[in-house]
């Protein structure tokens, strides 16, 4: 939040960079510069949509984005996700914008996208606190920022006051307003980011910076601009070290030409879509059009595709048509692509797209969902076979979709399949269906596959709200520590096995006390005592990989942090699974716990790993504080809630089997006393 | 002699007993559990101290204070249940033999364990570039330091005492250092102190010295943040009485001359010798493009063998997950700084170095239980496969 005290300067600078637009309507444009801009009035009809084919060819230019390289559309879709709280904006007339579509109009067409329902605001009391009337939409409604514009200086000066309360402190009105103020800046950013290809700069008609340039239009491009920029730096230099009137005359004219250049530049400043001169290891920090000029001016190696790419994004930023938008993109492809490709970066964003595009996830879901359908039917037709093969295929199909996602995310990172939260979700989903699935193939009684296809549906939905929540790239770089692939293939990957394991044995332990709540164990003992058994082989196999994850974790801190073990709440949460699981298979040894018993501290299980795998990142100490976790409590006290319930109602069980029991012995005694009386003879 | 046999018996059926091991394992995740919880309020080193190297403690939940075995005393139980009834009693067979070298892995590792907390010491050496140190210090606990300043560089003596010896020290409290030339009386003692001005409006029970006195505060969540503090009296051979004001984040010593010798006093982190010498001669730290976050730091170091004699000299590179392991030392690229420096400024590079005679054990260990629990867990498996196959 410490860039919203910058935001009153973005504003003044909209406000500076686009008057001119409002003169430039194209009637009176003699300069050709584009009618577009944050400031432009909206049209009253909106211009026909931009082809797939410009759209895609945007999406698919490279970008560097919290430190690595990725397609355009990668930052577009979950600069939605932050905005809208979806990957697409649905306009008023039901049109939906994918990212791609988003982002052209976003940077190219502002005043169009202002009037775009994107922000998702939760709490309409924030849009109150702002100063505008909320009771026109729903509580939960997605404004424009046209509708926002009235308020936003209002909306900053507020988003400014109370981004200074510690974000655990702020009510839910503070804190929509000050995410808000967020999205609606990161709007101002992408919309603003053309202009400085917007416009013409003024230029003095004769001199020696006009003959430099080799124009009396007296107007001059950014690109034209930094294409002279190295021999403009040198002008700069030598008339600054000119006494002559005349110079400092001239130097004061360039000086001012500069600066305004600078501003817009600095308009453009976040989004680095221009790869620097050079190799990926002498000049890895991507350029954005402003470091592009400053670096000519400076003297530093431009490469002649920036200045190619300069041309490109002011060509995009006046496109009247979609054939302009076409050509432009074109240009943009051929620079900075190309010269990305020839640097080595970005060879896998075609895949990223594709991956993002196939929607892999939501086809996994859509399976796993309609097996739970038929899985349902079984219950309720266990004799049925064909419900229970297409419960089965759609799972094992669910699972394809998944493991494939995973592979690919895999590939584009070229890392071992868990490396962030996120996808500590998709990795124990994908292990817990599999672990499930191949129990269902040693003993088949529709449990296992039952449960497979509920942990995936609700995996998957739990890491699509996680990804909404976070709203923020899934793939991204790590901080230096956690960049080993050894220990991510081996700590991490084991451990997230256990966290599945005891995700799955929980589940089923879970099923054995609902089961038996409605249902005799003498009715079908052989079941009972299955679902145990998997219940037991889940266990067993969940404390192999927890117990061998948690040392191997202890030796990758012995050697990035010289302590085998130091009881950092990650650490303590992982020792809390291997003692949960191995007190679990003692009892059950020791013959303390049985059936009911094994079942229920199974279940309880379930917490202790949600515990250690989201709850100690709750609390906000120790070295494994990577993620970001906030908001995720409260679907993990919903989570514990479910699962202490599963243990009383096991409680209720175990106290209805001991009365049922005395009663039988009672009933027993009774019919004994009456066999042995002389009454009976 | 049948009812010390029946007493043997008794005690060894008892701490060889599945229930103890059981109500060993729920005691242990109920410390663990306490633990990761008091960290948030109290710190690790507090909670480390209270909960897992005690033999007793008082847990407070909320009204109520729970007694409650340490985490020392429930781990040393699990070791003895472990060797006599998961080793030592244990059936032996086919059966068993994975169970039994799992349970030799865990013990191997709480040896580890054991070994690590006994003989074990951890600190950190922190250089910049051209630094050169044959010591290394701890990260909490605090020494007072005297130390003798001669001219032209020649070797200095130097006293220490351990804060554990000054804790609760108060007016009268000689400290005996053999060979120290002067008396040294330490007459108020903090294990967290702040070093404040003294203004005309209050009144302080404690020295002013330079117009500054020490205020005692409570122990820090951090321990790495306290700021131990004390004040000492200097009595030389001429009878005469100094009063000097000590502070861990005092940016230098105060220095006092006892006769023609000058003396510095300091209060400091521990520090521990080195049987070689580390120089820091490139400090190495990239961030992932475009952003403030590492992607890569490491230090090139020259260790120069002190004890053989010929002072050899060789280079080492140490980065994350590559530490230097030399004479029963460790040293690993664990942090640097300073967090704020701007582009170009110098930065520090900070070594964790750990004395572990342990160090290589909990791999063994690793190794020993994963191969004893896919034996034993694979086994089962396959039987119950078989079976179910059989059906």
């Amino acid at each position: 939040m410490g860039r919203l005290s910058t935001l009153v300067l973005t504003l003044a600078l909209l406000v500076v960079a686009a008057a001119p637009l409002r003169a430039q309507q194209p009637a009176t444009n003699p300069h050709g510069a584009a009618p577009h801009g944050l400031l432009t009035p909206a049209p009253e009809f909106l211009p026909a949509p931009w082809s797939d084919a410009a759209t895609d060819g945007l999406g698919a230019l490279p970008i560097q984005e919290g430190g690595r390289v990725k397609p355009l559309s990668t930052f577009a879709g979950f600069t939605l996700l932050r905005l809208t709280g979806r990957r697409s904006v649905v306009l008023d007339d039901g049109t939906k914008l994918g990212p791609d579509a988003f982002m052209m109009e976003a940077l190219v067409r502002p005043e169009v996208a202002a009037s775009m329902p994107l922000f998702l605001v939760a709490e309409g009391a924030a849009i109150d606190a702002i100063g505008l009337d909320s009771t026109i939409k729903k509580r939960r409604a997605r404004w424009s920022f046209s509708e926002l514009q009235p308020a936003v200086p209002k909306l900053f000066e507020l988003a400014h006051e109370w981004s200074r309360i510690e974000p655990a402190e702020r009510t839910a009105v503070q804190q929509q307003t000050v995410r808000l103020a967020e999205a609606v800046h990161q709007f101002l950013d992408i919309g603003g980011f053309l202009d400085f290809g917007r416009v013409d700069l003024p230029v003095a008609r004769t001199g020696r910076l006009a003959e430099l340039l080799g124009t009396d239009t007296g107007r001059v491009r950014y690109s034209q601009l930094a294409a002279a920029g190295t021999r403009i730096g040198e002008l700069y230099r030598e008339l600054a070290a000119d006494q002559d009137p005349l110079a400092r005359e001239e130097l004061r004219a360039i000086d001012g030409l500069l600066r305004l250049a600078a501003e817009l530049g600095r308009a453009a400043n976040g989004l680095a879509l221009i790869p620097p001169a050079g190799t990926a290891d002498d000049a890895p920090t991507w350029r954005n059009p402003g470091e592009v000029l400053s670096a000519a001016l400076d003297g530093e190696p431009v490469a002649p595709y920036e200045i190619e790419a300069l041309r490109g994004f002011e060509a995009l930023a006046r496109a009247m048509d979609d054939g302009a938008a076409i050509a432009a993109v074109a240009t943009l492809d051929a620079s900075t692509r190309a010269a990305a490709r020839a640097r080595g970066e970005g060879l896998k964003n075609d895949l990223e797209r594709s991956y993002y595009a196939a929607k892999p996830l939501t086809w996994s879901v859509m399976a796993f969902v309609l097996a739970f359908v038929f899985a349902a039917i079984t219950w309720l037709r266990p004799r049925a076979k064909l419900p229970y093969r297409i419960c089965s295929v759609l799972s094992w199909t669910g699972l394809a979709f998944l493991i494939g996602a995973i592979v690919v995310r895999c590939i584009i990172r070229g890392r071992p399949p868990v490396s962030t939260l996120y996808e500590t979700v998709l990795f124990v989903t994908a292990t817990g269906v599999l672990l499930g699935l191949v129990t269902e193939l040693i003993d088949r009684r529709r449990i296992a596959v039952s449960a497979s296809a509920a942990l995936g549906f609700v995996g998957l939905f739990l890491a699509g709200g996680y990804e909404k929540l976070d709203a923020k790239d899934t793939m991204p770089e790590l901080v230096a520590v956690l960049d080993t692939n050894f220990w991510l293939a081996t700590h991490v990957t084991t451990i997230t096995i256990g966290y599945a394991a005891g995700m799955l044995a929980a589940l089923l332990g879970s099923i054995y006390v609902v089961l038996r709540l409605f249902r005799q164990r003498s009715s079908s003992p052989e079941t009972f005592k299955s679902l145990t058994r998997m219940v037991y082989g889940t266990i067993c196999f969940g404390v192999i990989c927890s117990l061998v994850g948690t040392i191997l974790g202890g030796l990758w801190a012995n050697d990035s942090w010289g302590r085998f073990w130091g009881w950092d709440p990650k650490e303590n949460g992982a020792l809390l699974i291997c003692l949960a699981m191995t007190a679990i298979l003692h009892g059950r040894m020791s013959g303390h716990l049985k059936e009911l018993g094994i079942c229920v501290a199974a279940a309880f299980g379930g917490t202790v790993v949600a515990f250690s795998w989201w709850g100690v990142n709750l609390l906000g100490v120790g070295l494994h504080s990577y993620g970001f976790t906030s908001g995720v409590s409260k679907a993990l006290w919903i989570y514990y809630g479910l699962q202490w319930t599963v243990c009383a109602l096991g409680g209720v069980v175990w106290l209805r089997a001991k009365m049922q029991a005395r009663v039988r012995r009672e009933v027993a005694a009774q019919v004994a006393a009456a066999k042995d009386s002389p009454a009976a003879a | 002699m049948k009812a010390v046999r029946s007493i043997g018996t008794r005690l060894v059926a008892f701490f060889s007993s599945l229930s103890l091991a059981g109500v060993l394992l729920c005691l242990l995740a109920l410390l663990t559990f306490l633990g990761t919880l008091e960290q948030a309020e109290f710190g690790l080193y507090e909670v480390q101290r209270k909960y897992f190297e005690s033999l007793f403690l008082l847990h407070d939940a909320g009204p109520v204070t729970i007694p409650l075995p340490g985490g020392a005393l429930v781990m040393g139980l699990l070791f003895v249940n472990l060797l006599v009834g998961g080793v030592a009693r244990l059936r032996r067979g086919l059966g068993t033999a994975g169970v039994l070298t799992a349970h030799l892995g865990m013990l191997i590792m709480l040896v580890a364990g054991f070994v690590k907390y006994a003989t074990g010491v951890e600190g950190h050496v922190t250089l910049y570039e051209g630094d050169e140190r044959n010591w290394f210090q701890s990260y909490t606990e605090t020494e007072l330091a005297i130390v003798e300043l001669r001219p032209n560089g020649a070797p200095t003596q130097e006293w220490t005492v351990a804060d554990d010896e000054l804790r609760g020290a108060g007016p009268g409290a000689e400290v005996a250092l053999s060979g120290l030339p002067f008396g040294l009386e330490v007459t108020h003692w903090f294990e967290n102190a702040n070093a404040l001005p003294k203004g005309p409006m209050f009144d302080v029970d404690v020295p002013v010295v330079a117009g500054l006195f020490l205020q005692g505060r409570p122990k820090a969540a951090q321990a790495e943040r306290n700021a131990a503090g004390g004040y000492v009296v200097v009595t030389g051979p001429d009878g005469i009485r100094r009063t000097g004001m000590l502070w861990a984040f005092d940016s230098a010593p105060w220095t006092v001359q006892v006769g023609e010798r000058t003396f510095a006093l300091d209060v400091r982190r521990e520090r521990y010798p080195m049987p070689f010498d580390v120089r820091l001669d490139d400090f190495k730290k990239e961030d992932h493009p475009g952003t403030s976050m590492p992607a890569w730091f490491s230090s090139d170091v020259t260790v120069t063998d002190r004890m053989s004699g010929d002072d050899v000299s060789r280079p080492v590179l140490i980065s994350m997950n590559e530490p230097l392991r030399e004479e029963g030392l460790v040293l690993y690229q664990a942090s640097w700084g300073p967090s704020n420096a701007r582009p170009g400024d110098p930065l520090f590079s900070t070594l964790a170095v750990v004395r572990n005679p342990a160090d290589q054990w909990p791999f063994y260990s690793c190794v020993v239980i994963a191969a004893g629990l896919l034996f034993h867990f694979g086994r089962k498996l396959k039987l119950h496969v078989r079976r179910e196959l059989a059906k």
